[in-house]
């Protein structure tokens, strides 16, 4: 184990290369599915079945099916006992394994915002309610956000020491953003990083307490949005020194090449009107890349379809970026918190290997007020050599990463 | 580059004050416990709490109006390492300033007080005002603000180790010139949901003492309270080496990943602050301690102060920031007596070097090296 003045000093910055992913998401399971489910424009939206939500504005939600997640894992003893968050990340990290099975972590840095919510839920109705107990030291046991990392890598035999980020909604861009930085310090070769959320009703009632959460379709950037729908998921992406992924001959899907992070303190739930949050974790990851405004062509916004947030990131979208494509996939798979960051950037890396602009869906009306080019409701082709994806979220966490496709 | 620590501050169980509290420890007192009632017919549970008046002088900002204690904690800790480190002379400029928050538990009180209202009354009753408080990150939030940092702001979640990975995420972002200095900060507040969750996982005990390296893992008693460290290239304690440690899938394999942390940062002349609690820790520590490291004086906190969990490892770092600076180390309380481990004596002079462990209750374990 190195240690941190250990790290090696490189000029130019090593770049870092994305050898591997897995996803799991209401779009599918595994990178496959999930383009397909893009490319056809899938609202995956649906009534919300996992509690009880008839005393809530919004009642949809997006979610993985349960049949599908579990599958034959659940009739195994112990694999029974773990959150369906720990099922999203070892589907998630099958995937991966499968495409880079020679991929070893020196660390593992994810993000999330909730960690095994459900089984605290579980835990407290049953002392609440005063109910049977004997199932307390499994949730107990399973509930701390680090547990679905470990159980991942416990599966698939990977011991690297284990980093989780909560920085709320912005988690999972800012677990991809140190991994980059790691690597691309020279600290690290190889980095899994990622992020999940399962949906809990804590959760789900908390934004719909917040009325943040909307009772119609969710439309980013729509003139007429009302808010955002929940989703889950995970993704996982393995990084590594790109000379290192080269050298062993492992597929290189993508390159992340920049990374920017700034805090709001305008408010704990609100963005500064301004927009000056997001504009300096999007300039700050275009510094960091080397690259300009006008290299960008494709951005995969936080866009959540609150009024604020899609104001705020809209205008300061516009301002640096003026009328590059845009699109919400938030539209087609809820916001799935922590996950959101990796999983929209597993997506950013589908496009731009399968050159094509993932669609805003529910799009009507633009929003006078915003001056964005919408991809909207329906996906288009196009030549992307490098997008831009970006997470914000509660406490004023903002974040950027810039991902590029391989160059011929 | 160098890694120092410019300032530091905590509120513990036994006050707030890196003077203050040392000197409660040196003294050998310890944390008096306080009944932890849940509902009616509920048991009820020993946990030792910061003292109210722990919190006076905190700053009159908007964004404290309405927060849970560990947020008040989280602030009091941070304002205090900046006002040490600004005492003796370090600039510290907030446009170069990070900030890396380590949790385990979180926002428990009003996370708790969100879901009964749900639970009792349905979701019509679930408060906004409660919920963006029950997020990991609201704690750094608040100091952000109040602070005024607008770059990098992370928390990070994981057991008690989560300390001292927040100190290696520190250490990367200065590293990298992302920050100039960055304030890490470790907090928890403790509450009967809490306690009783412990116990239910059979980690706790129901009353004190706390029994570090005792014969028997009788239990911990759950604290609150925060701890902080300025870091920066300067500072009168330097961190030479952090390791990142591991994980363990079952508490028997924690010796495995403590032994191989001690031996990644071992010093026959270093003093080990160590993380035993009463509970499995204990033993796998003094496994990797006999093992590795068995000619050094080994201290843990936990007796006087309790487990602080999310807190832990940042008490764990200032107490032995302290001991090198002082030369000696506190007694140590309720210690077994047939532990084969060399305990703190009168007339001990120690080395110039601090080795701090750090296992936590679920999986993790990381450790790191103060040089004085």
């Amino acid at each position: 184990m190195g240690s941190f003045n250990a790290l090696n000093k490189t000029s130019p910055p090593t770049r870092v290369a994305v050898v591997a992913a897995g996803i799991v998401s209401p779009l599918g399971f595994g990178l496959r599915e999930t383009l397909q489910s893009l490319q056809k424009a899938t609202d995956c939206v649906t009534p919300v079945s996992r509690f009880d939500v008839s005393n809530c504005r919004c009642k949809t939600a997006a979610q993985i099916p349960d049949d599908r997640l579990f599958g034959k894992r659940q009739k195994n003893r112990k694999t029974a006992r773990l959150h369906r968050a720990s099922h999203m990340m070892i589907a998630a990290m099958a995937e991966l394994t499968e495409r880079d099975p020679k991929f070893v972590p020196d660390i593992t840095i994810i993000g999330t915002t909730s960690g095994g919510m459900s089984f605290g839920e579980n835990y407290y109705r049953a002392v609440y309610q005063h109910e049977n107990l004997r199932r307390a030291p499994e949730w107990l046991a399973n509930y701390p956000p680090q547990k679905p990392v470990l159980d991942a890598q416990h599966e698939f035999g990977i011991s690297a020491p284990c980093f989780v980020i909560a920085n709320a909604c912005a988690s999972g861009t800012n677990a991809i953003g140190r991994a980059f930085e790691g690597i691309r310090s020279g600290k690290y070769e190889r980095v899994l990083t990622g992020g999940y959320d399962a949906l809990s009703e804590l959760v789900f009632v908390g934004f719909d307490s917040l009325q943040a959460a909307t009772p119609e379709k969710c439309r980013p950037f729509d003139r007429d949005r009302t808010g955002m729908v929940l989703g889950e998921g995970a993704a996982v992406l393995a990084l590594e020194n790109f000379e290192s992924a080269r050298k062993r001959g492992a597929e290189i899907l993508g390159e992340v090449m920049g990374y920017g992070i700034s805090t709001d303190n305008h408010h704990l739930t609100q963005p500064d009107p301004s927009g000056s949050g997001p504009r300096r974790a999007m300039e700050q990851a275009l510094e960091s890349g080397g690259c300009s405004p006008d290299q960008v062509d494709y951005i995969n916004a936080h866009g959540t379809a609150t009024a604020f947030n899609d104001a705020a990131e809209g205008k300061a979208i516009s301002e640096v970026f003026g009328s590059v494509p845009v699109s919400s996939t938030k539209s087609m798979i809820g916001h799935s918190l922590g996950a959101a960051g990796a999983i929209e950037a597993v997506i950013c890396l589908l496009a731009l290997q399968s050159q094509f602009l993932p669609p805003n869906i529910n799009f009507r009306q633009p929003d006078s007020g915003l001056a964005l080019n919408i991809v909207a409701n329906e996906s288009r082709e196009a030549k992307i050599d490098v997008a831009l994806s970006n997470s914000f979220g509660f406490g004023g966490t903002n974040a950027s990463v810039l991902i590029s496709k391989l160059a011929a | 580059m160098s890694l120092s620590i410019a300032g530091m501050g905590w509120i513990t169980p036994l006050g707030r004050g890196v003077d203050q509290v040392w000197d409660r420890l040196i003294r050998g007192d310890e944390a008096i416990p306080q009944t932890v009632a849940g509902g009616e017919g509920a048991k009820t549970y020993h946990s030792f709490l910061v003292p109210n008046d722990a919190l006076q002088n905190l700053p009159p900002h908007p964004r404290l109006r309405r927060v849970s204690a560990i947020s008040r904690f989280a602030v009091a800790a941070g304002l205090d390492a900046i006002a040490q480190a600004k005492s003796e002379s370090f600039k510290v400029d907030t446009e170069k300033l990070a900030l890396v928050f380590a949790v385990s538990n979180g926002g428990v009180v009003y996370t708790k007080r969100f879901y009964h209202n749900i639970v009792e009354a349905g979701a019509q009753s679930a408060s906004p005002l409660l919920f963006p408080e029950t997020v990991f990150n609201a704690p750094a939030s608040h100091l952000a603000a109040i602070l005024g940092v607008n770059g990098a702001t992370y928390t990070v979640v994981g057991d008690g180790a989560v300390g001292i990975l927040g100190i290696q995420m520190a250490a990367e972002l200065l590293e990298t010139g992302a920050a100039r200095h960055c304030l890490v900060v470790g907090a928890e507040e403790a509450d009967w949901v809490l306690c009783d969750a412990y116990h239910k996982w059979r980690l706790t005990r129901s009353s004190p003492p706390i029994e570090p390296f005792s014969d028997s893992a009788r239990g911990t008693i759950l604290s609150e309270g925060a701890g902080a460290v300025l870091l920066g290239a300067d500072g009168r304690v330097k961190i030479d080496r952090v390791n990142s440690g591991g994980n363990f899938s079952h508490q028997r394999d924690a010796t495995k990943v403590v032994q191989r942390i001690l031996h990644d940062l071992r010093d026959p002349n270093a003093c080990i602050v160590a993380s035993a609690n009463g509970t499995f820790i204990d033993d796998a520590e003094r496994e990797a301690i006999q093992n590795e490291a068995s000619e050094c004086i080994v201290y843990s906190p936990k007796a006087a102060l309790g487990e602080g969990v999310g807190a832990s490892a940042l008490w764990q770092i200032i107490v032995a920031a302290r001991a090198l600076e002082r030369k000696h180390l506190p007694p140590m309380l309720h210690a077994g007596n047939n532990s084969l481990l060399r305990f703190p004596a009168d007339g001990d002079k120690l080395g110039p070097t601090a080795i701090v462990l750090s296992c936590g209750m679920n999986q993790q374990a990381t450790g790191l090296r103060l040089l004085a």
